[in-house]
């Protein structure tokens, strides 16, 4: 019995003797005698790995009947690195790069990094298409891995480019957004990547709740705004014309829903490629449409007309008497063509834009009421959905000198946001109340649910009663003002105003030959769908608002009467 | 009389059983890691598709916005009517 048992231990030891022989015997072959080729081989397996790609939601524009288009997502492709322990024909690899890499760096720059043999991976081109990149990988060059990347990318180019913003690392290693939307709703977008690599069974018996409620599902998702792409389109390219026609330092423009302050197109000239970093220029990358304040002028105006109507100081029948010029606290104020009008109903002030008679309803009102209606309009900031926003100016409201008040009736010696302007605007044209600005609408979260986002804040600011007189100011000036009343639009009502601004030149004074200019609008005037907002900031060789802004506002209208199928508010002629 | 049940053929075949599983866990967890990661570089890939004709798509947009009407020969209205539209279409 002993001997027996002894025999089968002897043999399972033989066995397992064996065995191990050959394991060993096994594990030479592999590692010593095929090591190269299968380090070679493991190596171009981690090559096509891409188990660390970038990863990050996607924000997008909506179109007017609901369908989404990308504003920024994600593009995948191919990135080439070399390992130069391992590279044995640098000319060679470059030269095979080369063919299909446009974005690879220099011969020199290659050679350098090929003779870096302490290092194993030095990245030489990025961005190849799926085919180049297949087409690569399948040389199995030595020394030359190809991998998958993924990249941000903005399929409109420079659409929008300073509102959705851009990604890059800043101070820390990883991928981050840095302005616009890619910044503000960077937790939502960021994606921690580790998902898809959780092993499902250990989650199960250690962190049950997460697989129940996932954290991530809760936070990220995917951005829908409330840009609609083909208005952005051409907002863009009417401000264009006019930047470039007029070399103005900057150029300006939002058009929003009044009623309910979603932002349907904004957007600033010069602007960049967000596709293209390298070339950006830093100056660029904020956006001036929420960190600028600037000296509006005139569009102040129908603002200050709104209060004083709304405060019972003045009726569209009240008449002032227009005397040209006035000296308040030994400063003078005029008209911008030095004339007086006489005596002139309210209605006046709107339509020839008068700095004397906007400076009348100013003291009519008295300070303690106009300095709280402007704090109302501009005293805190609007609370949109862009990083950075910047405050107003309003530092002459607190002073006890008129002067400040009367100024500010016409729209200087106060500096405001084109965010603020037109919010403040939309307050005119949505029965007086101040509503919230913003570009995002909703967040889609992971799950597939759409969490629609809460704007609803509004503070009333004027009477209906006082907005719509205002809006009748602005709609006679549209209909027998602008264009000598040629933009007068017989089956559409639209309130308008332009402002001039003298800039500021930064010594206490202004400049007499530098302006600023801005046209603010809505239509239809008494039920209005959009506000717009326009502004070109130094022009050359014009003078007046009238000249630079007018063709674009009206084209601005025409074009969204048309594509959104604006239904006519007033009469129609059949025939002629 | 001896009892057939052994704990030790029990305990063994316990063993074996969750071995068993345990192996059939591991293939069904790598397989399932596999299977998503898969899906999902085929989705990012798809989405990168789609980005493509959407720029397209918006490049077009641009590109009919940017046309000059006048340098293609067409004039601006001598009159204006403004109509009922009996359609949509008109309005799109």
């Amino acid at each position: 019995m002993r001997a027996q048992f002894r025999f089968r231990i002897r043999l399972l030891l033989g066995v397992l003797v064996f065995i191990t022989l050959c394991v060993i015997l096994r594990l030479y072959v592999i590692q010593i005698v095929h090591g190269q080729e299968y380090a070679d081989k493991a190596d171009r397996q981690f090559s096509s790995g891409g188990s660390g790609l970038f990863d990050r939601g996607s924000i997008y524009f909506t179109r007017k009947d609901g369908n989404l288009i990308s504003a920024a997502t994600l593009s995948t492709g191919f990135l080439v690195a070399i390992n130069p322990q391992t590279l044995l024909d640098a000319e060679g690899a470059y030269r095979a790069i080369s063919v299909v890499a446009s974005s690879s760096i220099s011969r020199d720059a290659f050679l350098a990094a090929a003779a870096k043999k302490g290092q194993v991976y030095i990245e030489v081109a990025h961005r190849l298409s799926g085919e180049s990149g297949k087409r690569l990988a399948s040389q199995a060059i030595p020394g030359v891995q190809v991998l998958k990347e993924s990249w941000r990318y903005y399929p409109g180019d420079t659409l929008a480019a300073s509102s959705i913003g851009i990604v890059s690392y800043g101070s820390g290693d990883t991928l981050v957004g840095q302005t616009g939307i890619e910044t503000m709703y960077d937790g939502t977008l960021s994606r921690t990547g580790d998902a898809l690599y959780k092993n499902f069974f250990a989650e199960l018996f250690s962190n049950v709740g997460n697989l129940l409620v996932n954290t991530h599902d809760i936070r990220e998702g995917d951005l829908l705004t409330t840009i609609e792409p083909e208005v952005q389109i051409r907002l863009q390219s009417d401000l264009a014309k006019v930047h470039s026609r007029y070399t103005s330092a900057e150029t300006g423009g939002i058009i929003m829903d009044p009623a309910t302050g979603a932002i349907i197109a904004l957007a600033t000239m010069p602007t960049y490629d967000p596709n293209n970093l390298q070339k950006i220029d830093p100056t660029l990358l904020g956006n001036p449409l929420v960190e600028h304040v600037y000296e509006f002028g005139s569009t102040v105006k129908p603002l200050s007309m709104a209060a004083g109507l709304d405060a019972g100081v003045i009726t569209p029948n009240t008449t002032y008497t227009d005397t040209a010029c006035i000296t308040v606290d030994t400063k003078k104020i005029c008209n911008w063509d030095q004339k007086g009008r006489g005596v002139v109903r309210m209605q006046e002030i709107i339509l020839q834009s008068l700095n004397v008679g906007a400076a009348w309803i100013a003291t009519q009102l008295g300070q303690e009421k106009f300095r709280t209606y402007f704090t109302k309009l501009f005293g805190d900031k609007t609370h949109i959905d862009l990083p950075n926003e910047g405050r107003a100016l309003l530092s002459n409201l607190s002073k006890p000198q008129q002067i400040g008040y009367d100024t500010a009736a016409y729209g200087q010696g106060i500096a405001v946001t084109p965010i603020h302007m037109i919010r403040a605007t939309a307050a005119l044209a949505n029965g007086g109340v101040m509503v919230t600005p913003h570009v995002v609408r909703a967040i889609r979260l992971n799950t597939g649910i759409e969490r629609v986002l809460d704007w609803s804040t509004k503070t009333s600011v004027f009477s209906a009663a006082a907005v719509r007189d205002t809006a009748t100011m602005m709609t006679t000036l549209v209909d027998e003002k602008l264009n000598a009343g040629q933009a007068k639009i017989p089956t559409m009502s639209v309130a308008g105003k332009t402002g001039t601004a003298q800039l500021t030149d930064g010594k206490g004074g202004y400049y007499t030959d530098r302006y600023f200019h801005s046209f603010v609008g809505f239509f239809p005037s008494y039920a209005p769908r959009f506000v717009i907002l326009l502004y070109t900031n130094d022009p050359k060789g014009v003078q007046y608002a009238s000249e630079t802004l007018d063709a674009t506002f009206l084209d601005l209208v025409h074009f969204l009467i048309d594509y959104y199928g604006v239904p006519p508010d007033r009469g129609i002629t059949t025939s002629p | 009389m001896r009892s057939r049940f052994s704990i030790t053929r029990f305990s063994i075949g316990l063993v074996v059983s969750l071995f068993v599983v345990y192996l059939g866990l591991i293939a069904v967890v790598m397989s399932y890691a596999s299977v998503t990661i898969a899906f999902s570089q085929s989705i990012k890939s798809d989405e990168s598709a789609v980005a493509q004709l959407e720029a397209a798509y918006l490049t077009e947009v641009e590109r009919i916005t940017s046309i000059d009407a006048r340098a293609l020969g067409y004039a601006a209205p001598v009159a204006k009517w403004y109509v009922p539209t009996r359609g949509g279409t008109a309005l799109r």
